[in-house]
């Protein structure tokens, strides 16, 4: 089961370590998968099974040559999904800046209350 | 649990308010209190679209309207735990393939509050029926979830 919308795709991408460590050795430049698999302690078919979940969620791309599809870093998903999570942390921020001002409404009213 | 959004999807808001928890809980829990704070800066939240059933599986749903351009921004969600004063979380289920918010308060004994808000996408397949019975753990469930990848 794969989770059908991209954001979510992307984030699931992203929550392992290893596909996290690939994506920072592609973000410098492309390699195939034998240079990719060299600095971690797994199979090749191990790390081909998280270079598809990278492709699926369009966070790699593979070359055309049927021998070595060199893999590319491709950072669009990456953006729309930081885009996201900013503009979600901006809401909440300034969602708590009025709450606190409402508290203070509130906290005067009492006041007024009790006199 | 660093403070920010993190490339995994998941967003941590700490916040201290002066007040004591029962005030702040019921602040963010009160359609009449809500439609003064819930929309952000230029967003305005009508008390006519706001539904709270404080309880677990009881919906929680805004509609947030854009002042200039009458844009409107629904929000449909459910309560997963409802426990006043201490914590509140809420799943949207259309959200981004699906979304948990929990906010925990802490009373810090002086008459002020802390507020942890945590945010998580949850993947879709945690949104069924049978799923959601468990949601408590669902957490443990996607990491299990990510490592099946």
């Amino acid at each position: 089961m794969t989770p059908t919308d991209s954001l979510s795709r992307t984030f699931a991408a992203l929550a392992d370590p290893t596909r996290r460590s690939i994506l920072a050795r592609l973000a410098k430049g492309q390699a195939t998968v034998n240079e990719i698999a060299e600095p971690f302690a797994m199979s090749l078919q191990a790390v081909s099974k998280h270079l598809k979940v990278l492709e699926v969620a369009g966070l790699i791309s593979r070359g055309r040559d049927a021998q070595y599809r060199p893999c590319r870093f491709e950072p669009a998903p990456l953006e729309v999904a930081t885009d996201w999570m900013t503009k979600n942390q901006q809401i909440w921020t300034e969602r708590f800046d009025r709450l606190e001002q409402h508290l203070t409404h509130i906290n005067h009213d009492q006041h007024k209350e009790k006199k | 649990m660093s403070e920010g959004p993190t490339v995994s999807g998941e967003l941590t808001i700490t916040r201290i308010f002066n007040a004591r928890p029962e005030v702040v809980f019921e602040c963010m829990t009160t359609p009449s209190h809500l439609t003064h704070f819930w929309g952000p800066i230029g967003i305005s939240t009508p008390l006519s679209g706001i539904i709270v059933e404080p309880k677990p599986g009881g919906r929680f749903e805004t509609l947030m309207v854009n002042d200039q351009s009458g844009e409107e921004y629904p929000m449909r969600g459910v309560f997963v735990e409802f426990d006043p004063p201490k914590k509140f979380s809420f799943t949207e289920a259309g959200v981004e393939g699906g979304m948990m918010t929990s906010i925990v308060f802490h009373d810090l004994g002086d008459g002020r509050t802390e507020t942890v808000t945590h945010q998580t996408n949850v993947p879709p397949m945690l949104m069924s029926p049978e799923a959601r019975q468990g949601l408590e753990s669902s957490f443990v469930k996607m990491d299990e979830y990510l490592e099946r990848l």
